[in-house]
């Protein structure tokens, strides 16, 4: 399955080699998907070792972990730990960056593998899914909830094996209550709560925990994932491969078009279909301006969130220009559809390049404004410094990624460590700041608008001639790659194998937020429950997820709901609070 | 053969026995509602199970350009609040139950807004294992505002639709061929290969949207025999003065050419 | 705290009067997909194409007809029916106001006449269908007697056209023997 492009330099060599060094004879086998993308086949008692090894000695970062069912092919079930490889930013000259996938099979008639989050954490969401959608118990994983599927979905039925069910198939409902079991914090028992009868989503559903001491947190659990719907299975049983970009628009309502590339890129690469240039650069561009009209919502709620709603209200007027230039581009305002396996589907005309040009000297005018205003605002840095602070240590061991991560001070984005699209043709600098709190995610986020804006003028002055699709491409059954994207909320993964009947086999997509979620609990300890609003919507969670809110009073034993809305408002108002 | 065959399984058959009924009473409360809300409308949102897009749109209609509440219409924290009920997003199976709760919070009469089309039918999402299909499979719907989002246009047209302010526009069409009925290959005088040679490569070029447009103006340019089309291209182009369609329509001219050429 | 009042003073209205006046959308802007009935030839790539099955086709054999069905609540305003289409018979127009009060509102359909097989008498393509494909063989400058050959070909449905050839290549065997 060999179908790099032999004649390029491998990159990522040197951790091979260290890995071979180390574990000898249990490397099985290795194939390269790309010139900077390698698949390492390890026998499976050794995988969380050599998963901590890339991990924590070759700088490692847990991108995402793909289960795949190949029992058809291979009669084993298959779970790939992708890494991205950048040493320990000490090296000189600087370390090679490469994607090395960790492979091991799984026999059917023992459906179990040794869990990795004991020595790597960063996994435990990704074994905690390996176990619901595949049956596949992760020896070792200290927690035995479910985390995707919905309470009362049938037990020992796992969606995405190949032989599980039709992708229409929907068990009765059992229960008309959930019954997801939180944490239990320790030393101190804690009431069981009865679920709020009606302060339900109106946002984002999510349902948050948080268990406090007085009015400070001392820690936060949450159950998300009430919007599963089984894409990934759709993907593989309804759709052929090229409509899957469709889907994967829709994935996300705002940076769904990170979604799409990401997607087409994997497919492409492993097809080892050549884009265009003009295709990359027309992606690289519409890519930024998701990312203008993404950071200005977020803006927009920081201003919210701490009681500066005028400013808010400015944002989402200004930003109203990108989503006009959005619409220009692309035909609609978001779910753009621009992209098909093999290149784009609209090009930019003088017309479209003019405008453009226009909007984006109006947004950077009147953006600068906001922000300088933003910022003098005397309460801003008031409520931010300091506030949700995750750290350095934490944020290495969790691999969250995009502004949460390089508000922790590591200058990490995908753009730049593994340049996709035309991000190496194009000059511009990764923003980055040590302050671990929210203002640091905030400016960053301020910082990268700006950056959005130049680079998305600097495209559209460098964009080169010629077609923007190709066509008559060779669909190869079987082969598989990784494609990746910098979202506006940190990097998109996605794992996708191409199937025998123009289908793909297997696709993984992870969401940026996805591993941002489980270093979120840390963030909020130790901050008082008036922030927790603030902390996160810093993380940008598309809109703030915590919806419906529990208090628990660890010392009083008494455990509160608290509608979001009130939560939202005692953020802002700081008075009055709703746990009195 | 093609799409939706959800139907031929009893397995998977939609089920609509958990939708509610409704009391024909209600009816004429929501038209007393309807005529005495004018304007103050609270609106509350129950997103069951979207990709959030919909709810940012639903924002964007609440921000300056769009501002919604200058028709009275404002959204509110609680059901229980609630004259109107917008349901964004493919019912799941995990919010089916939360999604009942807020229906029945809300004090009758109200009305209910299918938005999206996730809302209205399920969108992308209709048929899957964890998906119910719109809203109309759980609770009555009054009104549905299709788009992947509804743009705050759409949302502003949806709600003065739903308040009677604004006429509905769209009415099924259905339409039964006719005996003389006949479809030709568009552009006749243009010979097939040519015109698909040419086709092809303004989509290749161009994607297909400015494709089908670039395509089309130069079939209008090439079909007038007055002058060589050397020159009407030209003239064309100066016309235009964009550097890119000059790129396109040059390698469509050349791809003429070389069929004239070979003949 | 000046400076945000400036703003907000240099800014002014913001707001769009729509809908007491028409808004503007870009050109280009994907709105409902606009069916010409009369240009279609139910040949069903758009169907095909749909990712979300908002467009279907219905085939009833015993009737002899086909429906082509596009739902409004379903569709995503992708595009791929407009950019499959062979005959240009759908374009997505720049319409927004989509809101209705019946479900039923939300549906497009179209029936076309299905021909029946020459040889078994079964409904197999739409008649528009097979009439558009004569038209091109026409127009691509086929000599005359190949353009009559494959004429012929089209009133016959795949199932016959197997037998056909299946007899065919009998018989070349039963010569070469």
């Amino acid at each position: 399955m060999v179908i790099g492009n032999e004649t390029k330099p491998k990159i990522g060599q040197s951790y091979v080699e260290a890995v071979r060094a180390r574990f000898g004879n249990s490397i099985l086998d290795e194939t390269w998907q790309a010139p900077d993308q390698v698949t390492l086949t390890v026998s499976l008692n050794c995988l969380p070792d050599v998963v901590e090894m890339l991990y924590y000695e070759q700088g490692g970062w847990l991108a995402s972990v793909a289960v795949n069912d190949e029992r058809p092919l291979n009669g084993q079930f298959a779970i790939y730990y992708i890494l991205s490889v950048e040493g320990n930013g000490d090296e000189a000259p600087p370390a090679e960056k490469a994607y090395v996938v960790v492979h091991a099979q799984i026999p059917p008639h023992q459906p179990e593998f040794p869990a990795v989050t004991p020595k790597v954490p960063a996994a435990i969401w990704y074994e905690r899914e390996a176990r619901d959608m595949f049956g596949l118990q992760p020896i070792g994983l200290p927690d035995q909830r479910r985390l995707v599927l919905p309470d009362d979905w049938p037990d020992n039925l796992y969606p995405l094996r190949k032989d599980a069910m039709d992708y229409r198939f929907r068990p009765e409902p059992t229960t008309e209550n959930e019954t997801y079991d939180f944490i239990q914090v320790e030393g101190e028992g804690i009431v069981q709560v009865p679920l709020g009868p009606l302060h339900i989503t109106s946002d984002e559903p999510g349902h948050f925990r948080l268990y406090v001491d007085g009015e400070h947190i001392v820690d936060a659990d949450y159950r998300l994932f009430y919007v599963h719907r089984g894409m990934e299975k759709l993907a593989e049983s309804r759709m052929s491969y090229d409509q899957v970009t469709f889907l994967a628009d829709r994935i996300c309502g705002i940076c769904g078009y990170a979604h799409n590339v990401a997607y087409s890129t994997s497919v492409e690469r492993a097809l080892g279909i050549e884009v265009p240039e003009r295709a990359q650069f027309i992606r690289t561009i519409l890519l930024e301006v998701e990312r203008l009209h993404s950071h200005l919502l977020n803006l927009g709620l920081a201003c919210h969130f701490v009681g500066f709603d005028t400013g808010f209200m400015q944002f989402f007027r200004v930003r109203e220009k990108a989503m006009k230039m959005a619409e220009l581009l692309t035909g609609s305002r978001k779910t753009y559809g621009v992209n098909l396996i093999g290149g784009v589907r609209r090009d930019i005309l003088k017309e479209q390049r003019l405008t453009t040009l226009k909007l984006l000297g109006e947004l950077r005018q009147e953006v600068t404004t906001l922000v300088n205003m933003l910022l003098e605002t005397p309460h801003i840095v008031q409520r931010t410094q300091n506030i949700g602070l995750l750290e350095a240590q934490v944020a290495r061991d969790y691999s969250p990624v995009g502004p949460t991560l390089r508000g922790s001070g590591f200058a990490r984005d995908i753009r730049v460590i593994h340049p996709y699209c035309a991000y190496d043709r194009v000059p511009w600098t990764v923003i980055a700041k040590e302050g671990c709190d929210v203002l640091s995610r905030t400016l960053i986020r301020a910082e990268e608008f700006f950056e959005s804006v130049s680079m998305v003028e600097r495209c559209l002055d460098a964009m080169p001639d010629g077609p923007v699709l190709t066509e008559g491409f060779t669909y190869k059954p079987f082969q598989f790659a990784l494609g990746y994207v910098e979202a506006p909320r940190g990097e998109d993964i996605h794992w996708s194998m191409l199937g025998d009947n123009q289908k793909i086999y297997r696709w993984k997509c992870r969401a940026s937020s996805y591993n941002n979620w489980p270093s979120l609990r840390y963030m909020l300890r130790g901050n008082t429950i008036s922030d927790a609003p603030l902390i996160v919507a810093s993380i940008d969670p598309c809109y703030s997820c915590t919806e419906r809110v529990t208090v628990i009073d660890v010392r009083k034993k008494k455990a509160t709901i608290v509608p979001y809305k009130e939560m939202e408002r005692y953020c802002i108002e700081r008075k009055d609070s709703p746990l009195k | 053969m093609f799409g939706d065959n959800t139907t031929s399984n009893p397995m998977l058959a939609e089920r609509s026995q958990y939708a509610i009924h409704q009391d024909p009473e209600i009816g004429q409360l929501k038209a007393a509602l309807l005529k005495d809300i004018q304007r103050s409308v609270f609106v509350y949102r129950v997103d069951c199970g979207g990709c959030n897009g919909c709810e940012i749109e639903i924002f964007a209609a609440l921000t300056p350009l769009f501002d919604v509440e200058r028709f009275g219409i404002k959204v509110v924290s609680s059901p229980r609040h609630a004259d109107v009920l917008v349901f964004t997003g493919s019912m799941t199976r995990s919010m089916r139950v939360p999604a009942l709760r807020a229906y029945h919070a809300a004090p009758d009469p109200k009305i209910c807004v299918a938005y999206g089309a996730c809302g209205c039918s399920g969108g992308i999402f209709h048929d899957l294992y964890c998906v119910w299909g719109g809203a109309d499979k759980v609770v009555p719907v009054d009104v549905y505002i299709p788009g992947c989002p509804p743009t705050p246009a759409a949302t502003i047209y949806g709600f003065a639709m739903a308040l009677g302010i604004l006429s509905q526009k769209l009415k099924a069409v259905h339409h039964v061929q006719s005996e003389n009925e006949h479809v030709l290959p568009r552009h006749p005088e243009i010979p097939l290969i040519l015109r698909v040679e040419i086709e092809r490569e303004a989509r290749r070029m161009a994607g297909y949207w400015h494709g089908k447009r670039i395509a089309e103006t130069f079939f209008g340019l090439i079909k007038g025999d007055s002058q060589p089309i050397e020159q009407t291209v030209r003239a064309y182009l100066e016309q235009e003065d964009d550097p890119r369609l000059t790129e396109i329509v040059t390698r469509l001219e050349s791809i003429y050419h070389a069929y004239h050429g070979a003949r | 705290m000046l400076k945000l009042i400036r703003e907000v003073l240099r800014v002014g209205e913001a707001t769009i009067s729509y809908p007491s006046k028409p808004v503007e959308v870009m050109p280009g802007f994907r709105g409902k997909p606009h069916h010409d009935p009369e240009r279609c030839i139910a040949c069903a790539a758009c169907a095909i194409a749909c990712p979300p099955n908002a467009l279907t086709i219905t085939t009833d054999l015993d009737q002899g007809v086909r429906t082509w069905s596009l739902f409004v609540g379903r569709c995503i305003y992708c595009g791929r029916c407009e950019e499959v289409c062979p005959t240009g018979a759908i374009t997505l127009s720049q319409d927004f106001e989509l809101a209705v009060a019946d479900k039923q509102d939300l549906y497009d359909h179209a029936d076309y006449k299905l021909a029946a097989c020459r040889i078994c008498g079964t409904y197999f393509a739409p008649v528009k269908e097979i009439e558009y494909v004569d038209a091109l063989l026409q127009q691509s400058g086929l000599s005359d007697d190949y353009a009559a050959n494959v004429r012929a070909l089209l009133e016959i449905c795949p199932a016959c056209k197997r037998k056909n050839d299946v007899r065919k290549m009998v018989g070349l065997y039963q010569e070469k023997d």
